[in-house]
């Protein structure tokens, strides 16, 4: 049975045990980075950070909201990353069928460059990303080789707080909806994202945009993502990137 | 085995997607490599405390070869069911690191380098001076006369890992050598 992960950010402290961890598992080195006044480190995902708790605050009437998010790739159910893949090299994303991990294989060193950005720009959340060195596209893999072993993903053995839950696809979306009825009542901005196409179902209690640019996937719906992508989010995307060179 | 019709039917509708997947050429076999080893696959199990902070959650160390290869959270410690935060997930490199230290390091008073040294030798210096400060120092009264049995000069900052009765052993020493200045490191 297809697996998903329940995202509670209404829990999510900011630990990062889940990031920390996931470099662990992973054997991912540090990234050398610099005090830019927040907690957020790195300032982005990278080829050696799959996992990101990403940091945002806004004053609303006086108070400050903070919100943790910790960003992922969300195994998409019609991965927009593997259509552009398929293109050019077949077998360099695979979805495993047994738990609808979308994985990168040895076989994305073989993708062209022009694929790379073609599966960056067409990713509804901005996930893939290459390593210079070895040509390696990268990104969560849902830590396959613990699932298919009956062991968690690491992050979701890690959180000390309950944000991060692992299990049967059907078990994780009534665990959500059951959290988004009690939050519901304190806050009225509760929200699903993207839970019908996507594997990693995140829960967020403020605006979208009160967390991360790419929270909530542009272009699902009434026309094709695809179509949407290249109309939306591209745009918004090309205004993002310089200014996350400029922090990086 | 008993094959009904349904079954034979499924069993060579198999067989036939088989052939005609491996006719195509396409190759299974990257697309389930990538599942196929786990690398704490009949490594050895050994339990942990993590040293930051005074809830002591247990972590499981996986040892292969001789060498720890994975830390993860012990679900049987009741108090962190598992979990780890940011700083208990990074015992690995904790153990591993080119920057731990193996051995005390000794650096002579003026000397801009460190040596290294025996733990007995450190033990033996580190108790050498500590009588020295206590004896120079030592007050046996105040200014007003008052007695005060106390050393000013001295300061004792105990661990959140100690358990009470380690913390009452440790007070009892402090104040038996006049200490009368304590703090305590709940989290660093």
């Amino acid at each position: 049975m297809s697996k998903a992960f329940f995202i509670d950010t209404s829990r999510c402290t900011a630990c990062r045990g889940c990031q920390v961890a996931c470099k662990e598992w992973h054997e991912l080195p540090a990234t050398k980075t610099r005090q830019r006044g927040t907690h957020q480190n790195p300032v982005d995902l990278n080829p050696y950070t799959y996992k990101l708790v990403r940091f945002r605050e806004h004053k609303v009437n006086d108070t400050v909201k903070w919100n943790f998010f910790p960003d992922q790739c969300r195994h998409c159910l019609e991965a927009p990353c593997k259509d552009v893949a398929d293109n050019y090299v077949k077998g360099a994303v695979v979805r495993d069928e047994e738990t609808g991990a979308i994985i990168y294989t040895e076989l994305t060193k073989q993708l062209p460059n022009k694929a790379f950005e073609e599966m960056r720009s067409d990713c509804p959340y901005d996930i893939p990303r290459r390593h210079d060195g070895t040509g390696l596209i990268v990104k969560c893999d849902m830590c396959i080789d613990r699932v298919s072993n009956g062991l968690l993903p690491m992050c979701v053995k890690t959180c000390p707080s309950g944000a991060m839950n692992f299990g049967a696809r059907k078990e994780m979306l009534n665990m959500a909806n059951k959290r988004l009825a009690v939050l519901k009542r304190e806050y009225p901005k509760a929200q699903l994202v993207d839970e019908d196409d996507v594997n990693v179902i995140y829960l967020i209690t403020e605006k979208p945009e009160f967390y991360h640019d790419f929270v909530l996937a542009q272009g699902f719906g009434a026309i094709t993502r695809k179509a949407a992508l290249a109309k939306l989010v591209s745009p918004v995307k090309a205004q993002l990137r310089p200014l996350q060179n400029l922090f990086a | 085995m008993e094959i009904t019709r349904r079954g034979f039917v499924k069993l060579t509708g198999l067989g036939a997607a088989s052939i005609a997947l491996s006719q195509l050429g396409f190759d299974l076999g990257p697309a389930k490599a990538y599942a196929a080893g786990l690398k704490i696959k009949g490594a050895k199990e050994v339990i942990s405390i993590c040293p930051f902070c005074a809830v002591c959650c247990h972590f499981i160390a996986h040892v292969k070869d001789g060498k720890v290869i994975n830390t993860e959270g012990d679900p049987g410690y009741p108090i962190s069911e598992g979990a780890l935060c940011a700083k208990g997930a990074s015992m690995l490199p904790m153990i591993n690191s080119d920057h731990r230290l193996l051995k005390p390091l000794y650096r002579a008073p003026y000397s801009d380098r460190w040596e290294e040294k025996s733990w007995d030798w450190m033990l033996t210096r580190l108790a050498q001076r500590m009588k020295d400060t206590r004896d120079n120092d030592f007050k046996r009264y105040n200014d007003k006369g008052e007695t005060v049995n106390r050393v000013n000069s001295m300061f004792h900052l105990g661990s959140s890992q100690m358990d009470n009765e380690e913390c009452a052993v440790v007070h009892q020493a402090m104040r038996a050598l006049g200490i009368v200045h304590f703090d305590h490191q709940a989290r660093i």
